[in-house]
Parts: structure tokens; sequence; C-alpha cells
């Protein structure tokens, strides 16, 4: 990632930062609120790549982290794991169909938060699978999943770095 | 590698060796985040509350079936909002609180709550003061009816409260008479507490009040109303009851606390 793609995903995170504990605070369903933090390492672990997903998604995460009363770098944990694991997973297609991104958001989102009360529980936070996980993991998954297609076009632009001649290529090789 | 850093922060701040720091990090992205969510907010609190409104369509549209079949008996009632008369009830509680025995004796400082649950995974309030108004870490916080819960996090002008139904919450209490020594354990969000290390001999019965027992080390000072005992089961063999609690300070529409500037003794 080039020092300008990486200002652009601080600048993009600190905007999703102030809406999701603005906006998405206020947006309860169940009990349970969506979580644009994990949707930014998705949208770039798809648009980008592993390596591009594991670094934005520990950045958001660790943001995230300043704000929450959870233990101090689970979520950037949980982030770039997940950042990853989506980058990974989606490295072989070129398909850009915009389910398949809504699709990829669903199940990587469930991952998430699993891993986040399973990694919490490891850390001695074993109270993290006394809240309604079930709740929790359908409004993440289902709001990542409604806003990962506009999500992974925008890191598709953030991501991307100028090539030698001055002509704009993608840093994840044409992707998304 | 940042998986390794990743680990290493935790490990590091559950080990509490860096606590301090983290919390500190943690303190000074509060003070910086909070004016600027402050002012967001009040930008785009009505969008929200617009998605908020076409989220819940369906109850909103019974809510208004309801609202609209008490309007008739309502107009027949004195002219009364119910929200003020919730929060002069509430200050009223607050107030018969605050003589309490052992909080009578404690400087206090009164706060209001600004915001709920940051988080799906823990259940917390914000309240509107902080390290300037000499709210500190671990000072235990009260409300109307009882016990809330304590400090967790400390900004100069917020301050982050776990309540006792979370989770990570344990009170130590005491009940009956002779006098009984259980533990309130906190079961997450929507969950009633329980009663824990509560033997089988041990009467308790439903309704039965539960209070901090302030032993040495405790928590919270003695003598605070925690909760009421809504269950109680034996199971045949089992070393403890099963006791189901319900705090006695209403959780779910806290307005005003009084953050009590107590510390355990060392």
């Amino acid at each position: 990632m080039t020092a300008r793609a990486l200002l652009r995903t601080v600048g993009v995170t600190a905007v999703v930062l102030v809406v999701q504990f603005t906006l998405g605070l206020d947006v309860t369903v169940g009990g349970a609120h969506p979580d644009l933090m994990l949707l930014l390492a998705v949208a770039a672990g798809v648009a980008g790549g592993p390596a591009e997903g594991a670094v934005v998604g520990f950045v958001a995460g660790m943001a995230a982290d300043l704000l929450l009363p959870t233990p101090f770098g689970l979520s950037a944990l949980v982030g770039c794991l997940v950042g990853f694991g989506v980058g990974y997973a989606t490295g072989s297609t070129t398909r850009d169909e915009w389910w398949l991104a809504a699709a990829v958001a669903l199940v990587a989102s469930a991952a998430g938060v699993l891993l986040f009360a399973a990694l919490g529980a490891v850390v001695g936070e074993g109270q993290f699978f006394k809240v309604d996980l079930l709740a929790v993991v359908v409004v993440v998954s289902v709001v990542n999943a409604l806003l990962a297609p506009p999500a992974v076009r925008l890191f598709s632009r953030v991501l991307q770095a100028p090539s030698v001649d001055g002509a704009r290529a993608s840093a994840a090789g044409g992707r998304w | 590698m940042l998986v390794l850093v990743s680990v290493t922060v935790i490990s590091l701040d559950e080990s509490g060796r860096t606590h301090g720091l983290t919390s500190g990090v943690k303190s000074v992205a509060t003070d910086v985040f909070s004016p600027l969510r402050s002012g967001v907010d009040d930008i785009l609190r009505p969008v929200g509350d617009l998605f908020a409104g076409a989220i819940h369509y369906g109850s909103l549209e019974e809510e208004n079936h309801k609202l609209q079949a008490e309007i008739g008996a309502l107009r027949q009632q004195v002219a009364e909002a119910p929200y003020q008369s919730r929060q002069r009830r509430q200050l009223e509680q607050l107030l018969q609180a605050a003589k309490l025995p052992t909080v009578a004796s404690v400087p206090t400082v009164e706060a209001e709550t600004i915001a709920e649950d940051p988080s799906d995974f823990t259940d917390t309030i914000t309240l509107d003061k902080g390290r300037d108004q000499g709210v500190t870490v671990t000072d235990p916080v009260i409300g109307a009816g009882g016990l809330v819960g304590r400090v967790v996090q400390a900004s100069h002008d917020t301050a982050t409260v776990l309540l006792i139904t979370a989770g990570q919450s344990e009170v130590g209490v005491t009940f009956g008479s002779p006098t009984q020594y259980a533990t309130a354990q906190g079961e997450g969000v929507g969950h009633p507490m329980s009663g824990e290390f509560i033997s089988p001999s041990v009467p308790v019965s439903v309704g039965e009040k539960l209070y901090t027992n302030g032993l040495a080390g405790a928590a919270f000072p003695k003598g605070i109303p925690v909760a009421a005992v809504t269950a109680v089961r034996t199971v045949p063999g089992a070393a403890d009851k099963t006791v189901h609690l319900r705090p006695l300070a209403d959780l779910d529409t806290l307005a005003y606390v009084l953050v009590l500037q107590w510390s355990p003794a060392p």
C-alpha cells in the first residue's frame, strides 16, 4: 500500500468512525448496532486483496478500539484477520457482480462478530458470549451486506496507486 | 506483523502493565472525539431518527394506534407530560438514595446520561461529567432506586459507567437475617442478573432485596440497594440455588445519577 493510499484510508476511516459513533449508535435493531468499521476491513479485502485488507482492518479496528470499552487492540486484531481472510478468499476471482461483494460481506461480517466474541473469551472476556450473538450477527451482517457494493467501489478508488507513467492503475491489479 | 502488534497490545492491556497507558490514550481520544461527536450529532441526529423510524416502522405504527386510543383518557387527566413526571420521580428517588447512611457521608457528583452502549458486547452508559468534575475510574454510581454500576473510563468531561447488568459486573451483596453473603452477577444486555454462591440451605424468597456488602476490598460502599429476587429454583444435587435478580435502579430509563467519590480500601 502506498503512503497516499494509507493517508486516504486514514481519512475514510476517520469519517466512518464519526458516522459509526453518532448515526450508527442511533440505529439499534434487536439491541444490536451496525458495525461499519468491520465493513471497511471487508471492503478493503475485496477491493485490494489480503495485504490491503489486513492494513485497513487494523487501522479501522484500532480507531474503534479508542472509543470502545472493550479490550484495547481486540477490534484491530479482528479487523486485521477479517480483512486478510476476505482478501485471501476472494483473491482468485475477478468477477465484480455487486451481489458477490454483498455475499462476501454477509459471511465475513458474521465471522468477524463470532471471532470478536471468541477472541474476547480467550483474553478473559467470556461474558461476550452472554450477549444476544444471533441479533448482533444478523444486524452487522445484513447492514454490511447492503452497504458492501458501494464500499467496495469506494475502496477500489482509495487503494488506487498512480503508475510510473502517471496513469492510474489499481494497486489491486485491477480487481473489482 | 499487524496480528503480532494487535496481540501484543491486547496482552499488555489485559495484563495491566500498560493499562494506564492504553486508558490514557482512550481518554485522549474521547476528549478529542466528544466535541466532534456532539457537533456531528446535532447535524446527523435528524437523519438517524429518520433511519430509526424507517426500521421500526411496524412497531411505530402499532404504537401509534395505542397512543391514539390513549389520547381520550389522557385528556381527562392533569396536563402533565409523562416524561417530565418520570424525570421528577427519578430525581426524587435519587435524592432518597443520596440519604442512604453510607452515601450521605461520601462526596458526590451529579451527572446526566448522554449516551448508551457504543458496543454490542458491553452494557455501559456515558455520563456528562469526567475527571475535571472529580469523577475517577472505579467510582461507584447510583441512580433512582439503587446501584447503577462503576466508572470504568474517565476523560476530561465524560465518563463511561459499566452497568451492574453487564456480563463483566460482579457485586458482593448481603441479604436476609441472619446476614447471608452472595454475589450479584451481571448476565449481559437483556438478561436478568443472577445470585451466585447461595447455598440450597439458605432461605431466600422472591421480592427479597439485596444490598452491597461493603466487605474489605469491595468495589462498593456498604448498604446500597442492588437488586430484588425475581425467581428462586433449587436443583437437586446442585451446589448453589439458581436465583434470578432484577436491578432496583431502572437502568433502561436512566436520566440522572450520582457518582460517589469513593475508593475501595487498599
